[in-house]
């Protein structure tokens, strides 16, 4: 199961995060693409609550419902992520994969002060796309991991030391996906 | 984008004193309830562009909008007094608030700006802490709506 793209909103030599973007419901959700290991079909992710992909179990979370988003149901676009880092690995259903997109870190900006509830801990921020604002979720929040200040920090990767046309390699996407990814982002990528 | 109404207010001359005993207020409505609110608590008007859902627990501030190459958090004012916004193309109203700039979804009558007397500026606490007082625009007595604030001592609806 593939990406529909992957897309370079950076221009500058600047720290940069490539995030996986997804619709949820009507919101497009951003996750730091450095954790997620692999994107497959309800009908690849077994029943029983867990998902198994390369030798990896992944325990399902209703991650809309967490969030509170209402999400559409299952639908030929539905696909489960599958997230994890050194410690935690959950799996979660979103509604459509939109692609990957790296994004200045200075285009980050910070969830306005006026959101003052539990969204704080779920959201750490948005970026502005042409066509859509994404919201970007806590990556340790949705590992039900205890959060950590400068999240994204961890995951910002310095632009100018990636060649055009080259894939993170700490993205370890199912290989279907990632071959379809790269072939995807030939031409697009800065 | 602002209407002004001058000329149902008291005038008396041009001299400094009287514009100190004058209040600039800002007259608009949402969903049919008319606000007024202190010119300088006001950033803008433009027009609405449609929002974006935040999943928030932020009593009324759910929302995202568009504004030039950035966002605004939305504060549904409608659904504080609930209201429903009136037909029409609603307007945005950018709110000079303490904690940055915010937007609210407005009827799509253009505000209007008044020349208040300050006797007829009334300041007093009440229940919603959202609301200041009350004042006399042209017949209309409005509450006045403390927009610097909103949101930040009161969540309760209205």
């Amino acid at each position: 199961m593939g990406l529909r793209g992957h897309k370079t909103a950076v221009v500058s030599s600047g720290l940069a995060v490539r995030f996986l973007v997804a619709l949820m419901g009507p919101t497009h959700v951003a996750f730091p693409s450095h954790w997620v290991r692999g994107i497959v079909t309800p009908a690849e992710g077994g029943q029983d609550g867990h998902v198994t992909w390369a030798n990896a179990s992944y325990e399902r979370t209703d991650l809309a419902r967490r969030l509170t988003i209402q999400a559409k149901g299952v639908t030929a676009e539905t696909r489960i992520v599958l997230y994890a880092n050194e410690q935690r690995s959950r799996s979660f259903a979103v509604d459509k994969v939109v692609g990957l997109i790296d994004v200045e870190r200075t285009l980050i900006q910070p969830l306005p002060a006026q959101f003052r509830g539990g969204e704080r801990e779920r959201l750490l921020g948005l970026f502005v796309e042409s066509s859509y604002i994404a919201l970007i979720a806590n990556p340790f929040w949705v590992l039900e991991l205890p959060s950590r200040t400068n999240v994204l920090d961890v995951f910002a990767l310095r632009v100018s030391e990636r060649r055009p046309g080259e894939f993170d390699s700490r993205l370890r996407l199912p290989s279907a996906a990632l071959e379809e990814a790269s072939a995807m982002s030939v031409g697009s990528a800065k | 984008m602002l209407r002004t109404q001058l000329g149902r207010q008291p005038h008396k001359g041009s001299n400094g004193a009287t514009e100190a005993r004058m209040q600039h207020m800002v007259v608009f409505s949402v969903g049919g309830q008319r606000l007024a609110a202190r010119t300088e608590e006001i950033g803008g008007v433009m027009p609405w562009t449609g929002l974006t859902a935040v999943p928030s627990d932020t009593p009324f501030v759910r929302a995202l909008v568009r504004q030039e190459k950035g966002c605004l958090p939305v504060f549904d004012l409608a659904a504080k007094f609930k209201r429903s916004l009136q037909d029409g193309e609603p307007l945005c109203l950018v709110v000079k608030h303490v904690d940055g700039p915010l937007a609210i979804c407005i009827d799509s009558q253009v505000p209007s700006l008044h020349m208040v007397a300050r006797s007829a500026v009334q300041y007093r606490a009440g229940n919603d802490p959202d609301i200041a007082g009350t004042c006399i625009a042209g017949e209309e007595e409005l509450p006045i709506i403390n927009l610097t604030t909103l949101g930040v001592s009161s969540n309760r609806p209205a």
